[in-house]
Parts: C-alpha cells; sequence; structure tokens
C-alpha cells in the first residue's frame, strides 16, 4: 500500500473510531436513562392499572348483580384475577418511603376481593345487598384515594430524581456539543498536520522545480518524508545532476571547439604569414644551393655554410609550421639560427647552451624556441654596441621539461610582459619567420592546454629571462 | 502571528475541556437513585392515629409523643385525620384504616352512632383493635381496648375548683356544650357539676349549642341577652372558645368575666396567654401519644390482656391567664 494512502486511513479510522466512541457513549447514556425512565413509568402504570382493575370489578359486579348471567360472571372473574395480579405486581412499586400506605393499598384490594366474594358466596336480602355493594364501591373509592395519595408520593419522592434527569439531559445535550466542539478542533489541527505532511514536500518539491526551471541547477533537492514523494524528490534530485552533468559536458565541448577554431585561425594566420615569404622556394633553394658551392668552390667554406644553413632553417620555416616536432629539431633549428645571426653579429653573439639529452624527446609545436631566440636577439643583442649572450637550458624537472632561454639585454617593462601574456598582438620588428612572440604564446597554451606554460622574467638592465614548462606527458584534452 | 493562533488553539482547548469536565462531571454523578425498594413488607406493626383536628397543637403534641413511642417500639404508625373537625372526612378514615387491615387504630373517640357502628362492627369484624384518646367514647358502645387521656371528670372538678377559687362561693356560672352531648363533654360537665352542685349560690346555667361557629355565637349572644349578670362561661368543648370570647368582646371587656376552658382546641393556649381567658385545663398530649401506643404494642403483642377498660390517665394541671 503506498504511503498516502496508508496516512488517509489511517486519519480516517481515527476519526470514525472518535465519532464512533462518542456516538456509543451518548447512546449508550441514553439508553440508561431511558431504562430509569421506564421503570419510573412502570410505577404508575402499575398504579394505574389497580385503580382500573379495581373500577372494573366494581362495574362488573354491579353488572352482574343486575343482571345475574354466567357472562358477566365470567367478566367479574376475569377482572377479579387481573385485580389479583395487579395486586402482586404492585408489590414491586414498595420502597421506604411508601411501605405503609402500600401495605394498606394491598389490604384494601385484599377487602375489595373478599367483600365481593362474601357478596357472591352468602345468599343475602337486598337490603343487606345494596349496603354491601355500597361499602365495595366505597372500598374501590378508598383505593382510588390511595392510588392518587401514592401517585403523590412518588412525584414527592422521585420529584429530585425527575430534576435530576431533566438536569442530566440538558446537561448532556451541552456535553455533547462541547464533545464534538472539542474533537472537531483536536481533528482539525491533526488534519491540517497531516495534511501539512503530505503538501510540504510537494510545496518543496515544487520549489525546487521552479528553481531548476530558472536555470539553477547546483541546488540539491532534500525531502524529507518516508513517503512517494520523497522518492518523487530523490528521483528529480538525480535527474538534476544527470543535466547538471550534461551540461557541464556540453560546455567543456563547447570551449574545446572554440579553442580548436582559434587553434586553426592561428595555424591558417602563420600559413598565410609563411606563404607570403615563400617566393618560389624552389628557385630560393637551388639559389641558395648554387650560391653555397660558388662560395666553396671560391674557399669561402664559411659563406656556404652559411647559405646552407640559410636553406636548412626556410626549409624548416615552410614545410613544420603545422606540425608537432621534438625538442630536438627545434633546439637544431636554433642552431641553425644562431650560426646565421653569428655570421651577421659575430662576436657580439654569444651563445650558451645547457641541455639536458635526455629531454630532447620532449613534443613541441613547431618554430616556437626560433621566435623566442630571434626576440631576445632583436631586442637583447640587436641594440648593444658590446653584443650580448643568450643562454638556452633544458633541464629535466620531474613531470616537466624546463627550457629557459636568457639574455642580458635591457629587459621588457611590466607592461609589456603582460601584453604578451595576455596574447595581445605586439608590434612585430622584422622578424624572419613572420611570427610574433604572441603568436607563439597563444600555441603553446593551446598546445598543452595550460596556461602556466610559460612565462616571463624580466629585470630592467639584466635581461629577461622566458621559461618553458613542458610537460613530459601532453594533457588528454588534446589531440 | 503563528503564536497567536497557538495561544488562541489552548485556550480553545482548555476551555472545552473544563466546560466538558463540568457537564460531565453533573452527568455521570450518580446521586440520582430512587428510594430502596423493599422486596418485603416487614412484619412491624402498623397503626394508625387519627384525628379530627389535624395540624392543631394539641394533636401535633400527641402526633409527636406517638411517633417517638412507636420508632422506640419498632412499630410504624402514620397520622391520619381531617382538618377543622370534619365528622365525615375522619369517619372515612376510620373506614380506610379498617379496610386497610391496620394492626390497630388509635383514634380521637366521637360519640356519634356512626363512629361506634364503624368500630363497633366493622372493626371487630376485622378483629382490629382500637384505643381511644384524649376524647373517649363508652366501653360499651365503642368497644375499644381502652382509652388514653385526661380523666375528663377529674378536669371538671378541677377546672370548677379553679372558678371557686377566683370567683368565690356565688355567681352564675354558664356551662357551653355540644348538642351531639359527647361523652368526653358529659364527664368534665359532670365533674364541675359534682364540685358547684355543693355550693348553693351558684348557680349553674347549661347552654347547649353546635360545634359551627355561628351557632357558637348566636347561642352566647343569647345566653348574655337572657342573663345579663352571668359571672363566668365554661365552654367544655375548647374549639367554642374562640368565636366565645369574640361575642363577648363585641359587648364588652372580656376581663370581667371568668371563662375557663380546656386545653385540646386551637385557640385556647393563645388566649390565655393574651389574658383573655382565666385559665385553662392543661392537658399532657405526648403523653397521651406515647402510651396510647404503647398500651397498644403490649395488646398486641399480648403482653397485657385485656387493657385497663376505664383508660390509661395521664395528667392534667390549671394554666392561669397571666393577668389574674
Amino acid at each position: 500500500m503506498s504511503s498516502i494512502q496508508r496516512k488517509i486511513l489511517t486519519l480516517t479510522t481515527v476519526i470514525i473510531v472518535v465519532m464512533s466512541l462518542i456516538w456509543i457513549m451518548l447512546t449508550f447514556y441514553n439508553y440508561k436513562t431511558q431504562v430509569k425512565y421506564n421503570e419510573v413509568l412502570n410505577r404508575y402504570l402499575l398504579l394505574n392499572e389497580v385503580s382500573r382493575s379495581s373500577n372494573q370489578v366494581i362495574t362488573n359486579l354491579n353488572n352482574y348483580l343486575l343482571q345475574p348471567s354466567s357472562e358477566n360472571l365470567k367478566e367479574l372473574e376475569d377482572s377479579k384475577k387481573s385485580l389479583v395480579s395487579a395486586k402482586y405486581e404492585v408489590f414491586k412499586v414498595r420502597n421506604e418511603e411508601n411501605n405503609f400506605t402500600l401495605t394498606n393499598y394491598i389490604h384494601l384490594m385484599e377487602s375489595l376481593i373478599e367483600t365481593t366474594d362474601r357478596l357472591l358466596g352468602i345468599e343475602q336480602d337486598d337490603e343487606e345487598t345494596v349496603k354491601d355493594l355500597a361499602e365495595i364501591s366505597r372500598i374501590g373509592n378508598y383505593i382510588s384515594e390511595t392510588t392518587l395519595t401514592l401517585i403523590d408520593m412518588e412525584l414527592k419522592t422521585h420529584e429530585p430524581f425527575y430534576r435530576g434527569i431533566m438536569e442530566q439531559s440538558i446537561e448532556l445535550v451541552k456535553l455533547a456539543i462541547w464533545m464534538i466542539l472539542l474533537t472537531s478542533l483536536l481533528l482539525l489541527i491533526a488534519t491540517y498536520w497531516f495534511s501539512l505532511s503530505i503538501t510540504r514536500p510537494i510545496q518543496q518539491l515544487t520549489v525546487a522545480a521552479s528553481e531548476l526551471s530558472k536555470g539553477k541547477f547546483d541546488k540539491e533537492i532534500t525531502v524529507k518524508t518516508n513517503d512517494e514523494i520523497s522518492f518523487l524528490a530523490k528521483t528529480f534530485d538525480h535527474m538534476r545532476n544527470n543535466i547538471n552533468n550534461l551540461i557541464q559536458q556540453m560546455k567543456e565541448k563547447a570551449k574545446l571547439e572554440r579553442e580548436l577554431q582559434q587553434n586553426k585561425i592561428i595555424l591558417q594566420e602563420s600559413h598565410f604569414r609563411s606563404l607570403q615569404s615563400q617566393i618560389n622556394p624552389h628557385f630560393l633553394f637551388n639559389t641558395l644551393n648554387t650560391l653555397s658551392k660558388k662560395a666553396y668552390l671560391e674557399g669561402s667554406e664559411e659563406i656556404s655554410d652559411l647559405l646552407v644553413s640559410v636553406a636548412d632553417l626556410l626549409r624548416y620555416n615552410l614545410k613544420q609550421i603545422d606540425r608537432s616536432v621534438t625538442l630536438r629539431d627545434e633546439l637544431m633549428i636554433v642552431k641553425q639560427y644562431m650560426e646565421i645571426q653569428k655570421a651577421r653579429f659575430t662576436d657580439r653573439l654569444q651563445l650558451q647552451e645547457d641541455i639536458d639529452e635526455s629531454c630532447l624527446g620532449v613534443g613541441i609545436p613547431a618554430l616556437t624556441l626560433q621566435p623566442i631566440i630571434e626576440n631576445a636577439v632583436i631586442h637583447a643583442v640587436e641594440p648593444s654596441v658590446d653584443g650580448g649572450v643568450i643562454s638556452i637550458s633544458v633541464k629535466d624537472d620531474h613531470e616537466y621539461v624546463m627550457v629557459q632561454i636568457k639574455d642580458d639585454g635591457m629587459g621588457m617593462t611590466e607592461e609589456k610582459i603582460t601584453q604578451i601574456l595576455m596574447e595581445h598582438q605586439v608590434q612585430t620588428e622584422g622578424h624572419s619567420t613572420g611570427i610574433g612572440f604572441s603568436n607563439v604564446v597563444k600555441r603553446l597554451r593551446l598546445f598543452y592546454g595550460r596556461d602556466d606554460v610559460i612565462s616571463i622574467n624580466s629585470t630592467k638592465g639584466v635581461g629577461t629571462a622566458v621559461l618553458l614548462k613542458i610537460p613530459k606527458q601532453r594533457g588528454e584534452k588534446h589531440d | 502571528m503563528k503564536k497567536y493562533m497557538y495561544i488562541i488553539l489552548v485556550i480553545l482547548f482548555v476551555s472545552l475541556c473544563y466546560l466538558i469536565f463540568t457537564s460531565a462531571n453533573i452527568v455521570l454523578s450518580n446521586d440520582l437513585s430512587l428510594p430502596k425498594g423493599i422486596k418485603q413488607a416487614d412484619s412491624q406493626y402498623r397503626l394508625v392515629l387519627i384525628t379530627r383536628d389535624m395540624d392543631t397543637t394539641f394533636w401535633n403534641k400527641v402526633g409527636i409523643g406517638a411517633l417517638r413511642q412507636a420508632e422506640k417500639e419498632g412499630a410504624s404508625l402514620e397520622m391520619w385525620g381531617s382538618y377543622s373537625n370534619n365528622p365525615e372526612e375522619f369517619l372515612k378514615k376510620l373506614e380506610l384504616a379498617i379496610h386497610s387491615k391496620v394492626d390497630g387504630i388509635i383514634i380521637q373517640g366521637l360519640d356519634t352512632d356512626e363512629f361506634k357502628a364503624l368500630t363497633k362492627v366493622k372493626a371487630s369484624f376485622f378483629g382490629i383493635p382500637i384505643i381511644t384518646v384524649a376524647n373517649d367514647v363508652p366501653m360499651k358502645e365503642s368497644l375499644r381496648r381502652t382509652y388514653v387521656g385526661s380523666d375528663q371528670f377529674s378536669a371538671g372538678k378541677l377546672i370548677a375548683m379553679q372558678l371557686l377559687n377566683d370567683m368565690g362561693e356565688k355567681g352564675k356560672v354558664v356551662i357551653l356544650y355540644d348538642s351531639q352531648q359527647e361523652y368526653y363533654q358529659k364527664e368534665r360537665v359532670r365533674g364541675i357539676e359534682a364540685v358547684l352542685s355543693i355550693y348553693p349560690d351558684i348557680e349553674l346555667l347549661h347552654a347547649e349549642t353546635s360545634e359551627s361557629r355561628d351557632r357558637v355565637i348566636s347561642s352566647v349572644r343569647d345566653t348574655l341577652n337572657q342573663v345579663p349578670d352571668v359571672h363566668a362561661f365554661i365552654p367544655v368543648n375548647a374549639n367554642m372558645i374562640g368565636p366565645m370570647v369574640q361575642e363577648i368582646e363585641k359587648r364588652s371587656q372580656v376581663e370581667p368575666y371568668f371563662i375557663y376552658t380546656f386545653d385540646d382546641g386551637p385557640e385556647s393556649i393563645p388566649l390565655v396567654e393574651q389574658g383573655k381567658i382565666d385559665g385553662v385545663i392543661e392537658q399532657d398530649p405526648e403523653k397521651m401519644g406515647e402510651v396510647s401506643v404503647e398500651q397498644m404494642i403490649k395488646w398486641l403483642n399480648g403482653e397485657t390482656v385485656p387493657l385497663d377498660i376505664n383508660g390509661y390517665f395521664t395528667n392534667i394541671q390549671i394554666l392561669k391567664g397571666e393577668n389574674e
């Protein structure tokens, strides 16, 4: 049985039981009063019966004396019998108050019967008969009078009783009214509590539902009852959790998609930029190679090597912009770039390397280190007459590979650092690859899916250090 | 708001509980019991005391004495009777008592044929003993078992002596009595005559009247008209004293007359106290009641058979008016 139904049934049963109890009580009491009342009435009826039957005897006797037929005699005998039975019945009426009078009463009846018998039994002359008849009628009168006296006595002795009964019956009505009022009050309160116990969870559920409909999915739904509503609430809560999770997933998916979109845009941009500089690469490569061989043949090996480096750098640039490469590849291209730059700056540019070879296998987006180095060269070495030192260090730091690119230039302003880290487009100053610092930052963050992958430390007049914190295991959110 | 609701509910609840409690107390109180029923009539004697003058001082006292004695003896006794000297009603009560087969009847004697017929024939037929009280009816005529009350002859003598004492040995004395000539009145008159006839200077005048007030008044008037120099009145029926004094008062002062009577009338004692009459014979009604019941029980128990035919006399004494 469901629990709300059980609750309703319980309440109804209680109401019915209480009402029936009151009803039974009142009925029983009424019945008791009725019995008493009947008892009293019966007394009067008994007394009246005596009076009636004695009068009947006298009437029948008269009839018989006037018309001595057997029919009349039979009637007389019958009435006598009824008087005798009335006499025995009237014993019941005896009590302390009317004892004396009642004894007289019974004897009067006996006298009546005896006198009647005597009148019937003995042959008498008319005068005697008339005398006896007169006496009998006198006795009849006495009986009637005594009946009245007895009834009067009954009234007197029972007066307090009657008044009591009347008072009690009035009080009984009052009592019934009070009882009904009290029970109604109690039942009203009980019903109120009971209905509250049903409606309160529903209300809670309604509130929760309206919250949900407003889009608040993070509020827990708790309904502490032991009925169906609680079950409903639990299910509802479960649904809320599911929706919540789905929404979360959807949000993440959307974020991912947005990132992917951005990534693509950047790549396209890089592509476009690189394509701009891609003026017939084969011609350029061939020309460079020819130049290299020519320089070699003319004994200028240095120029030949430089030209090879330029060609390699150019090829790398064109080829691998949208590919993941290893740190090793990146470092190699950095070296080639540095060689080109060294040819330019000669002794003014020095490169210090501190590389942990074991870390070189870690994946990194292409053309990330080179723009940073180039940036350092442009800002730290170029403006200085004495040139500068650029140091690259690769270190193993548990789960990460720490790559630091340090220069000893004049440093950057805080403003510029935040600009770079916020991925704003910074004015490019003649980069070879056409790829700016901010582009690198963006790509690194997208690639590793975390913001702290790059950090910049700069002290005015001392230098700038760019630290890349490359996780050995790439985030799973990325493909 | 909610707090007020709670307070109202609590007050409602408490007051309803109180009302229910009071109502239930009244409804469930069991003091409503009918008088105790008696299944078996107990075998105590049922006696009836019948008088013609219910609710007079004299007969109330008789009743008190009788009831007291009956209670002592364990008999039940009821006092029946007529009011204001109604013989018809009185005789009806007697007949009712006889037909009710009471064990004993104590009755104020009435010297009439009907009374005698009832006592002599009917009561004897049913075997009910009768004792006369206060007023006697001769045994031979009524077949009463005995008489309890004052010795009326002695009472008459006592009143005559008092008269002599007050008035002297000379004067005219009017004796008022019933035309019915009841036995007890005759006895009284006999007592008075027995004393006064010795004195030759005292003239006794008999005025016969009936008990009705008008008749008494008219006969007193007649007497006063015929014998204006009367000195003393003795109404032997105490019921006559009221109208008599009233009539004398109409004419003159009451004080000059010597008036004596008996105390078994309703007006005797107040008149003595007022000083309008000179003396009454004070009887002992309570004793009469007591002795009558006592003797009746004795007879019924067979302790004293037969009872003294002459009767059991109770004390008498003279009560004088205050202004004498």
